[in-house]
């Protein structure tokens, strides 16, 4: 679904960002298209947020273009930022106000009328279930409450582009399905959302297409299932009685290599994945052997990761920074 | 940028309100500096009863009347940090860039923090009048002299809140914006806010002739103790706006240094 870039919602050309020395960012090219959960992944330092930062014209670009919404982050920002949402994971929310307030101050700041402010402001609450805690002030909100509040704020203007930087970081379990599903709600009402995480079961759920940023360069780029299809063929694990165990793999090989696993167990780098299940199942029947056990194992995220940089996303915090 | 007029003003005057109901909603702050001034008034009356007898002072029944002007500039002064103080903390914890990322008028942001705290500051300046009428100090200018004195406390609480917002946006520390606070005590201490000019000598004498701080509290003194003349006013209300508008004028270079640095 790659659309003419120059009618897509989020373009960057050539983008680069210096600090000193320091490459934050280092040319990278991006293209979000109408309607699509974009998820740009990578560990801490990578320089995702600096892109996010460039793209919400809080930070401008050492060289390099972008457009935002159809306008160019540098040459027409006032315009850009009246058609984005951006929920910033490092952008505080006040804590002495309420979040009825905060949504009647983000409303004047957008420009909405007097008179549809409150109708807006309570939408929006309700949406995101605080309605019962709209007097309240954020001090006393949990961190899943003012991250929906957060989000209700990026949305008071209905913005066609929304930007969420780590919408879910340091969020109970529960927490952050109820986000993911906001987001996929939202996503379906036509917003294009671009998503930064660190967490790579986000961005396998939520997004359509990632990109991988690592040291500043986007180091992989497409559809989570795409990717990970690229990294190898998933591995289909089978258990059988031991006694049909040869059988079991002779029928198997027919369909990939076989990969070293437990044992007690054969495993096969299924060719051309899960739609084959079907196929070795019915030959393993057609062989008269019983399957006791059957599963699937897609390569993850993590290992698309770890084949473009050399090292995991998880437990990244080891890697090298790029700032 | 371009933003309609209209616009500007409704986003000041939200910002504005923000400001303000976040000075009146954390009385740990707002406590001290209408408490200590009231301390340090009470201490002087107490202890210095007798210097009003001294050649220098003016005539006046207490030593309370003579310090009205400088307990209101010293409160003044003490709450005017807020708001700079309040800016840092938006820096830091990120709600300056949230306002930055909206389509926000960028001179709204420093007005809108300041009018807090300029509103703070004329409030100041009148609970400190009414606390202490009833111990026998007055205003003999009139209902003109209650009004100049706190309009006074506004443009004070305004132009040293720029000053400290030039702090603020240069260092998007609300500790840098604390750690200036002494230096306007050191001022206020080197003026003529809690003894007469004419009762210095040396170095003292000529560091509080060249400190603004003492003309602007003795225009409010001779409002209080004299009674209105043109002197007086252009003392306590034009030394103010003066200072307000360098400050401004400084604060808002530093807020363009800040947005083009990013």
């Amino acid at each position: 679904m790659n659309n003419t870039s120059n009618t897509a919602p989020i373009v960057a050309e050539n983008l680069s960002r210096h600090f000193g020395e320091v490459k934050a960012v280092d040319g990278i090219n991006l293209t979000v298209n109408q309607g699509e959960i974009f998820g740009f992944l990578g560990p801490n330092g990578a320089g995702k947020s600096t892109v996010v930062r460039i793209l919400t014209t809080l930070l401008r670009p050492t060289s390099g273009t972008a457009r935002v919404a159809g306008f160019d982050v540098v040459k027409q920002a006032d315009q850009v930022r009246r058609n984005i949402g951006v929920a910033l994971q490092d952008a505080a929310i006040d804590p002495l106000m309420s979040g009825y307030e905060l949504l009647e101050l983000q409303a004047v700041l957008y420009g909405i009328a007097a008179n549809k402010m409150k109708q807006r402001a309570n939408e929006l609450l309700e949406r995101v279930g605080l309605t019962a805690a709209a007097d309240r002030r954020v001090s006393t909100y949990s961190g899943g409450m003012r991250r929906r509040l957060d989000l209700a704020l990026s949305l008071v203007h209905q913005p066609a582009v929304l930007f969420l930087d780590e919408p879910t970081t340091g969020l109970d379990p529960m927490s952050r399905l109820t986000l993911w599903e906001e987001v996929r709600r939202l996503n379906s009402e036509g917003t294009t959302v671009m998503l930064t995480t660190q967490y790579l079961e986000e961005a396998d759920q939520l997004a359509d297409r990632i990109a991988i940023i690592d040291h500043g360069h986007i180091v992989r780029e497409g559809k989570p299932s795409d990717l990970k299809r690229s990294v190898g063929d998933p591995t289909l694990l089978i258990n059988v009685s031991r006694q049909q165990m040869d059988q079991a793999k002779v029928v198997l090989s027919a369909f990939g290599d076989m990969r070293p696993t437990a044992e007690g167990t054969l495993g096969v780098g299924l060719k051309g994945g899960a739609e084959r299940v079907a196929e070795v199942v019915r030959a393993l029947d057609e062989a008269k052997v019983v399957v006791e056990h059957l599963e699937l194992n897609q390569p993850s995220l993590d290992d698309v990761f770890a084949d473009a940089t050399g090292y995991r996303l998880e437990g990244a915090d080891n890697a090298p920074q790029a700032g | 940028m371009h933003h309609k007029p209209a616009d500007t003003a409704r986003q000041f005057a939200a910002l504005s309100r923000r400001s303000t109901l976040a000075i009146f909603r954390q009385p740990a702050i707002i406590a001290p500096s209408l408490i200590f001034p009231l301390f340090f008034a009470a201490l002087g009356s107490s202890s210095f009863s007798r210097a009003i007898s001294l050649p220098g002072f003016p005539q006046v029944d207490s030593y309370l009347q003579f310090t009205l002007a400088g307990t209101v500039t010293q409160g003044v002064l003490f709450g005017s940090v807020t708001g700079a103080a309040a800016l840092a903390t938006d820096i830091q914890d990120g709600f300056f860039d949230r306002l930055l990322a909206a389509p926000t008028s960028r001179t709204s942001i420093l007005f809108g923090r300041l009018a807090g705290s300029s509103v703070f500051g004329g409030l100041q300046a009148l609970v400190f009048l009414l606390v202490l009428l009833p111990f026998g100090v007055t205003v003999q200018a009139g209902v003109l002299g209650y009004a100049s004195i706190v309009l006074a406390g506004f443009l004070t609480a305004f132009g040293v809140g720029a000053l400290m917002s030039v702090v603020a946006l240069k260092t998007g520390s609300a500790e840098a914006v604390q750690g200036t606070f002494p230096i306007l005590f050191i001022l206020l201490f080197l003026s003529s806010a809690f003894f007469p000019r004419e009762t210095m000598s040396g170095a003292y004498r000529r560091i509080a002739d060249f400190n603004p701080i003492s003309y602007m509290v003795e225009g409010q003194r001779s409002l209080s103790i004299d009674g209105v003349s043109l002197t007086a006013m252009t003392q306590t209300l034009l030394i103010p706006t003066g200072i307000a508008v360098l400050t401004t004028l400084l604060a808002l270079r530093q807020l363009s240094v800040r947005l083009a640095a990013r």
